[in-house]
């Protein structure tokens, strides 16, 4: 169990170099040497910030290659908050002027765009073109059940768009009176957080709680794992003294099961779930999405080999495909194998990024699996 | 010749060697954190060149190119000991041997697994859990460590109270001596498998074993609070010669206890010494096993208290995290003792006795590895970044093996950093055995040079005491204040 994280100085000297964060690394399992691994990332910033070492680009690769998926901080045998860690270090990096390229590339683009793509940011609501009828309070409706935040990927990334329509539908069936922020959507903040540039986040904190408090909403609810985790941990001084409920879309539609406002029909399928890191382990949650998914009659679940708070990351996380895209690739094969071993014909996400990295990777070993998001499979079988 | 022969191996092994300076340096330190002043006068900890075989034919290879050119090797896997036991001391080849992985077989028949080195004992354990059965023992640092590694260490930890070392446990290894021959050893060869364990590298790269496993039954665990450590001897030797060995059987003193408290670690409401006991085995002998704890339980006139389940159940969980004590820092000295469990109680009243002459802030927890041996871990904080007060503190070491050595006990592994001590660890006899077979196999002490036989000329038995004794007066005259953060 993870300790409260004090500063990069103390918590490197605290490290054991035990090595148990090596073991669960995804990256030092492709990457294999000990530059790659916690243990060795850590002892080399303990060289640097505690003992006065040159920063190097070497370093600097190696401290990009992770996918900030907290299995790390999971196994710490002295209870180091690893991914705070990874994030103080990317921090000190950037405040040097020394971040990788592709992340002040991404600085800029937001910083221009208010999103992580090259869109106008007006353009946030595109996907719901491809909806037969246009929902009413779509866009920025006052006081409102539910607000849904839609996150950079699902709103300008075509191959993630099916994950907002399978929401926005369900919503529309169930009768739940919700809404979107629209143009007003700034993307999280995280993506800025994770490249080190943390200043650079507050003004898109400030700006999407300032919204949802202008809208009069109490309860947001989000599809991307990672907006989730960052609505739900990074945004509570500014969101200090207002009522609100964050959920991600597997709570909220777990909620509607248990509440009996979805009827879900049979499905003759063998189904796995893959946690994703910013949901399960770093979020805490896993059984809303086991319990929709076991709640399909006729469905046989089966679990990864790591799951839970054990669970292995697509390798889409921590901006590593900005800087390696061939090392979250070969990640995302090493869960690939796993989903393999399990005989599913089904494999259900909960982020669109997880949802993203499974598929190309599954289409390119041409296997006979399907990769949805919860909200997806929860669409197809309601009745 | 040498950089000819890196070269090669940079050839051969493309994407799996290295000889950057800065992938070089991750291997030439592991748990310890022993100041340059100390090492690089010394010793040459940075390798010229990091490979990562695959297999035992590249193994092979690779020791075959190293002794006809006279290079050093050392091996390392999970490299989670803190002697430099899988340090360079001279440069040359750094082996690394996590990519010798998986398991082979499992025959269940037998009753034997056949795994390859640089599996861990988790990934074993997973495994072999999945089928029905288990190992029979494994290191308190089973997440990283190898089943290679241990062996090639003493192989005392989890379950070796109740099933032997891990010696007694493998039926046979493969492995690649130093002139890069590829031998199958066991009880019954020469050189026999015997010769292996222990050996720490020094006589060759073990890259398969075939070992026992264990039907994977119930456990039961059990967490006992005594009062203090006088206790400590009468309720250990009634676990230890009860009908029912424990699987398990570890214990923490008080002052260990109340550094885990601080720390937000560990069961509520604890004052004193804790003693955990973990039993497995079919129904039966577990239903005697909670026999004998509650009688022991119950005639006890020492205060001793049974916890419960859910804190004994929690201690067994976190059986592989002693390291949290840690996060007290910024930095942990200590040593670990191989030590006669008759004289566990003596030793730790000889560990009080030297607290309160140094103020020190020691704190020792320990397993019950046989039925007369235990390995205890006796520490206390410092601070690397105060260089100066560091090595001072580092004399201190010295004297918590001092005080196990008067109880009968030595250091629980050599490495480098122990071969002061080698006096003591070894019989004379044995040290001439073990030097023997050192020279046998490997004549021109290629493989993991500077470890095990004898210490280097510096670290001599006598400059050693003399250092390590002006080092401590000093600390003594000086005192210990501020030297923690």
């Amino acid at each position: 169990m993870a300790k409260d994280f004090t500063t990069l100085e103390n918590e490197a000297l605290i490290c054991g170099r035990c090595g148990y964060c090596r073991s669960s690394c995804p990256v030092y399992q492709v990457v294999g040497w000990e530059s790659g691994a916690p243990r060795g990332k850590i002892s080399k910033a303990k060289d640097i910030f505690v003992k006065g070492e040159k920063l190097s680009e070497d370093f600097i690769q190696r401290v990009a290659q992770c996918t900030l998926c907290g299995a790390c901080a999971n196994v710490c045998s002295t209870g180091i908050d690893t991914r705070e860690l990874w994030l103080e270090l990317r921090k000190r990096i950037a405040d040097k002027g020394k971040a990788p390229e592709a992340y002040k590339n991404l600085r800029g683009t937001l910083v221009e765009n208010k999103n992580i793509s090259t869109f106008s940011n007006d353009d946030r609501l595109e996907w719901a073109e491809d909806l037969d009828e246009e929902p009413e309070g779509l866009e920025l409706k006052a006081g409102a059940e539910v607000c849904y935040f839609v996150g950079c990927v699902s709103s300008f990334y075509p191959q993630a768009a099916q994950i907002p329509l399978a929401n926005v539908e369900i919503f529309m069936e169930t009768g739940v009176d919700f809404t979107t922020m629209g143009g007003e959507e700034w993307c999280c903040g995280y993506p800025l957080v994770s490249a080190g540039f943390v200043d650079d986040a507050q003004p898109f904190i400030e700006h999407n709680v300032t919204k949802i408090k202008e809208l009069d909403i109490h309860t947001l609810v989000a599809s991307c794992a990672t907006c989730y985790h960052f609505w739900k941990h990074d945004c509570t001084k500014a969101l200090e003294g207002y009522d609100i409920e964050i959920l991600h879309t597997t709570e909220y539609l777990a909620r509607l099961v248990k509440e009996g406002r979805i009827q879900l029909d049979e499905l003759d399928e063998t189904i796995t779930y893959h946690d994703p890191c910013d949901l399960g382990r770093n979020g805490g949650v896993f059984d809303a999405p086991r319990e929709i998914i076991e709640s399909i009659s006729g469905v046989k679940f089966v679990e990864l080999r790591h799951n839970h708070a054990d669970s292995l990351c697509c390798g889409g996380g921590g901006n590593l495909q900005s800087v390696d895209p061939d090392l979250a690739a070969k990640i995302t094969d090493l869960r690939v194998e796993e989903i393999k071993e399990t005989g599913a014909t089904i494999v259900v996400s909960a982020c669109q990024q997880c949802e993203q990295m499974l598929s190309t990777a599954i289409r390119k070993a041409g296997l006979p699996v399907r990769v949805m998001d919860i909200s997806e499979l929860m669409l197809e079988v309601m009745g | 010749m040498k950089d000819e022969v890196f070269q090669k191996i940079k050839e051969n092994y493309n994407e799996r060697a290295t000889d950057s300076p800065f992938e070089c340096e991750f291997y030439s330190r592991d748990l310890a954190p022993v100041p340059a002043l100390l090492v690089n006068p010394l010793f040459n900890t940075m390798p010229d060149i990091v490979v990562r075989p695959a297999s035992t034919v590249e193994v092979a290879e690779i020791l075959q190119m190293a002794w006809k050119n006279n290079i050093p090797v050392t091996p390392r896997a999970g490299a989670s000991t803190v002697y430099f036991n899988s340090v360079p001391t001279k440069g040359g080849i750094l082996m690394d041997l996590n990519l010798i992985k998986g398991i082979v077989e499992l025959d269940e028949e037998k009753m034997t697994v056949t795994v390859k080195a640089g599996t861990t004992w988790s990934e074993l354990e997973e495994y072999l859990n999945n089928k029905g059965f288990s190992t029979k023992s494994y290191p308190t640092s089973a997440p990283v460590a190898t089943i290679g590694g241990w062996f090639c260490m003493m192989g005392y930890g989890i379950g070796s109270i109740k099933y032997g070392s891990l010696l007694s446990q493998v039926k046979a290894v493969e492995v690649v001596l130093p002139k890069g021959e590829i031998k199958e050893a066991s009880l019954v060869t020469a050189p026999a498998l015997d010769w292996f364990a222990g050996s720490e590298g020094t006589l060759g790269v073990i890259t398969q074993l075939e070992l026992e496993v264990r039907p994977l039954n119930s456990m039961k665990h059990f967490l006992i609070q005594i009062p203090d450590t006088a206790e400590l001897n009468e309720i250990l030797n009634k676990i230890i010669n009860a009908e029912v060995l424990p699987y398990n059987l570890h214990f923490s003193e008080s002052n260990y206890n109340k550094g885990m408290k601080e720390l937000g670690f560990g069961p509520d409401g604890i004052d004193g010494c804790l003693v955990e006991v973990d039993y497995e085995g079919p129904e039966d002998e577990l239903t005697r096993a909670e026999k004998i704890i509650t009688s022991i339980i119950t005639d006890s006139d020492n205060g001793a208290v049974l916890l419960p389940v859910e804190n004994a159940k929690e201690e067994w969980d976190e059986r592989f995290l002693a390291l949290r004590l840690k996060r007290g820092g910024p930095s942990q000295l200590g040593g670990e003792v191989w030590l006669p469990v008759d004289r566990l109680v003596n030793y730790l009243e000889d560990i009080e006795l030297l607290d309160k002459r140094y103020k020190l802030g020691l704190v020792s927890y320990g397993h019950i590895v046989t039925s007369e041996h235990a390995t205890v871990m006796t520490m206390f904080y410092s601070d690397e970044t105060k260089t100066l007060n560091y090595i001072m503190d580092l004399s201190m070491v010295k004297k918590i093996h001092d005080i196990g050595h008067r109880n009968g006990g030595y250091p629980y592994g050599v490495g480098l950093w122990n071969t002061p001590y080698i006096g003591n660890i070894f019989q004379k006899p044995q040290l001439t055995e073990l030097r023997k077979r050192k020279k046998k196999l490997d004549s021109k002490g290629i493989m993991n040079p500077g470890k095990v036989y004898r210490p280097p000329v510096l670290l001599n038995s006598f400059n050693f005491r003399i250092g390590m004794d002006v080092l401590a007066k000093i600390n003594q005259v000086v005192g210990r204040r501020n030297r923690r953060g």
